[in-house]
């Protein structure tokens, strides 16, 4: 028993110094290995996906026996991020949910409103500004909840059951992943990947406020309010961001990049908006220590020079559909990468074609150092699990320095 | 109860300034720097409800 801890223990130190080192673009043992996998953890441990959602004590599960069947450095504690137990009892419109609205086999889908419906009216920008938290409680939570009552509405059982229920449950379930990362660690020496989450001021007004086609309108007829709204955002979201960040400063902040590039909207408004309200959150966060991923989904290589402006080792810069020796040469030298593999590959490719990419991604990426392995997006359960398999086995054969 | 106006915004992690709640009380008999940890403590909790709601769920 002490020698199967102690032979854990050292394995995850081992995997720490592995994933540091090449998170601050240094060079280590071998590549690291950190598939952000979500409901493929179900596949693999034979749950659905309603299970893994609604029950996070099984998404917790799930993460936990791939760790110790996959020779993987680090793990999300549960990449399933949106507990849907939670958003019921609040009361959360805006979410299909595994086993109710849709197939127990499909993913939770986010649902935005049409553009009438968008939970913050364009004439509401002063209201934000003024008081973002205010707003938040106070008419947004009633638009998005179909339990919580407006301001001026008669209070009602279900409204203080929906948030007496949320607040504990939320409680309940981030105390949890304290849990989680421990037994990562005992259980397969698996180091937990992220800690804290960022998102940037214009995205939050595109996702949840005014909706994506809500933003484009009010970027073009009322500008000054949009900057001044995402200007009142961004303290607030620095402060979550840090709040939980790694206090050890080993693991980045994640930092879910959405629909704020091109060709989502104009190099103008990110060059003249979505910039200027991230950029010196990074930097701030940075100068407290902490790292942020760049998980930038889709393609932002438009916007790589934008990012080479921020201090070295700052961030760890991850590649869904963009080029990732593009990347590497614009940015590399100063940032870790990750990501890369194609997962329509790992669902539909071959063997051989997985071997074949990852050779080419390892050969023009990694050869110095500062790349991690992953796919490009969140692992869903269309992965095969051969083939997750076939990615990990060939990267920790061909991926050692 | 009479709702108080606020001077200025809320910075982050409040929801219920401190100052506001020390007008609501008449007197404090012991630590008064107890209480408004505690309070400010709490009053977290309920802005990182908010936050993560918008955030994360």
């Amino acid at each position: 028993m002490e020698n199967k801890s102690g032979d854990m223990e050292k394995l995850y130190a081992q995997r720490l110094k592995r994933y540091v080192t090449a998170m601050r673009n240094g060079k280590p043992d071998k590549i690291p290995i950190r598939p952000f996998v979500a409901e493929f953890t179900a596949k693999y441990a034979g749950f659905t996906c309603q299970e893994v959602t609604h029950d996070y004590e099984k998404a917790f599960l799930a993460a936990r026996r791939c760790a110790a069947d996959f020779d993987w450095d680090a793990v999300v504690g549960n990449m399933v991020y949106v507990w849907t137990g939670l958003t019921e009892a609040i009361g959360l419109k805006y979410y299909a949910v595994p086993g109710i609205e849709i197939s127990e086999q499909t993913g939770f889908q986010y649902r935005e409103p049409p553009e009438e419906q968008a939970f913050m009216k364009p004439d509401e920008y002063d209201e934000l500004i003024r008081d973002p938290t205010a707003f938040l409680f106070n008419v947004w939570l009633p638009r998005v909840s179909k339990y919580v009552t407006a301001k001026g509405e008669p209070v009602s059982y279900h409204n203080n059951l929906s948030f007496l229920k949320g607040g504990m449950a939320m409680l309940s379930y981030f105390n949890s992943f304290g849990r989680q990362n421990e037994l990562l660690r005992k259980e397969s020496g698996t180091v937990s990947a992220i800690s804290g989450i960022f998102k940037a001021p214009l995205d939050i007004i595109a996702d949840k406020l005014r909706g994506y086609l809500g933003l484009l309108t009010d970027l073009h007829e009322r500008p000054r309010k949009v900057m001044s709204a995402c200007e009142a955002l961004m303290p607030h979201l620095e402060f979550i961001a840090l709040s939980g960040a790694d206090s050890a400063k080993n693991i980045p902040i994640g930092y879910w990049m959405h629909r704020g590039c091109v060709p989502f909207i104009t190099m103008e408004h990110f060059n003249n908006f979505y910039w200027p309200t991230v950029k010196p959150i990074i930097e701030q966060i940075w100068s407290k220590g902490h790292q942020v991923l760049f998980y930038a989904e889709g393609s932002w290589d438009a916007h790589l020079k934008s990012f080479a402006q921020l201090p070295d080792a700052s961030i760890v810069y991850h590649v869904d559909h963009g080029d990732i020796f593009r990347v590497k040469k614009e940015i590399g030298h100063k940032f870790c990468i990750s990501g890369g593999i194609p997962n329509y590959l790992l669902s539909y490719g071959t063997a051989d074609e997985i071997r074949q990419c990852c050779k080419k991604i390892i050969d023009g990426v990694a050869r110095d150092g500062g790349y991690i392995m992953d796919a490009s997006a969140i692992i869903q359960n269309d992965a095969s699990i051969e083939n997750i398999k076939v990615m990990t086995d060939y990267t920790r054969e061909y991926g050692v320095y | 109860m009479e709702e108080l106006k606020k001077q200025t915004t809320p910075k982050p992690g409040v929801c219920f300034p401190w100052e506001e709640k020390l007008r609501e009380l008449s007197e404090t008999k012991g630590d008064k720097e107890l209480v408004k940890k505690v309070w400010e403590d709490i009053d977290t909790l309920g802005y990182i409800y908010i936050w993560h709601c918008l955030l994360s769920f």
